[in-house]
């Protein structure tokens, strides 16, 4: 595995970026919480409707194994509810990707087909998205169509 | 009748005066592209106002090198995603606007 430090120094180099372009998208973010002991980081999404999703990014062993990205409640104390998904991806609930680990069938997902070691490579029906600002980036347009919540 | 010529000639009058060039600034995935961004870029986002926003995305590709050609490539302005027909004078552009090009994958 990654040693945290190792990570923390990955993930504060392609936060340039990531937060760059989030701050472009007016997307809010919260790196505060980011330390060698806890490799969490929070991107705020909306919809065109204003509703807002609360992304939690956790880079645990990153850049080796793709982040976890969970929905998580504003007070970051509920995850993983249905309801806090936009209602644009898979029904599981997750955000079917590669580079979201809970994807993966060797982490309880649905696509056992995939590696966690190819998380960079492209999912179906597009190319890869192989760093944090990408993700990011990916994320916001899908989640800017969504019409709303997953029921 | 000669009121409306005399009006018709100051507004193309007007429409000289006014630049036919824009400097835009795109905030990307990888960085910031603008008049001094990246350094070593060998494009900058100058372009006549009549330029099809399909240009800015093919050549915001190349300067930051998104050569994977199965995802989907979008310009916004704000929430607004910029049609790629569609010309900058059509969406008022100006000098500077902040454009983001999104980088769109799959969904399996």
């Amino acid at each position: 595995m990654i040693p945290p430090e190792v990570s923390l120094d990955s993930i504060k180099t392609e936060l340039t970026d990531a937060l760059a372009y989030a701050a472009s998208a007016n997307l809010k973010t919260d790196v505060t919480t980011l330390s060698e002991t806890n490799l969490c980081f929070y991107v705020t999404f909306h919809n065109r409707d204003r509703i807002e999703f609360y992304a939690e990014f956790n880079c645990t062993d990153y850049p080796a194994l793709p982040p976890t990205i969970e929905f998580v409640d504003e007070t970051r104390t509920q995850r993983g509810a249905k309801n806090l998904y936009p209602n644009v991806f898979h029904t599981n609930p997750c955000i079917c990707m590669r580079y979201n680990r809970k994807a993966h069938g060797e982490m309880g997902g649905p696509h056992g087909e995939w590696r966690l070691i190819d998380w960079h490579l492209a999912t179906p029906g597009g190319g890869p998205i192989d760093s944090l600002a990408m993700m990011i980036s990916d994320l916001h347009v899908k989640i800017l169509n969504a019409t709303g919540r997953m029921n | 009748m000669i009121e409306e010529k005399l009006r018709d000639k100051e507004d193309k009058d007007k429409d000289k005066d006014k630049p036919r060039r824009v400097t835009l600034q795109i905030q990307t995935p990888r960085g910031l592209w603008n008049k001094k961004l990246p350094k070593d870029a060998a494009l900058r986002p100058v372009y006549e106002k009549t330029t099809k926003i399909q240009q800015i995305i093919d050549d915001a590709r190349t300067v930051f090198k998104f050569v994977e050609n199965d995802n989907k490539y979008t310009l916004f302005i704000g929430e607004q995603q910029l049609e790629p027909n569609r010309t900058i004078v059509s969406y008022h552009l100006e000098d500077d606007a902040l454009l983001i090009l999104s980088v769109q994958g799959g969904n399996a």
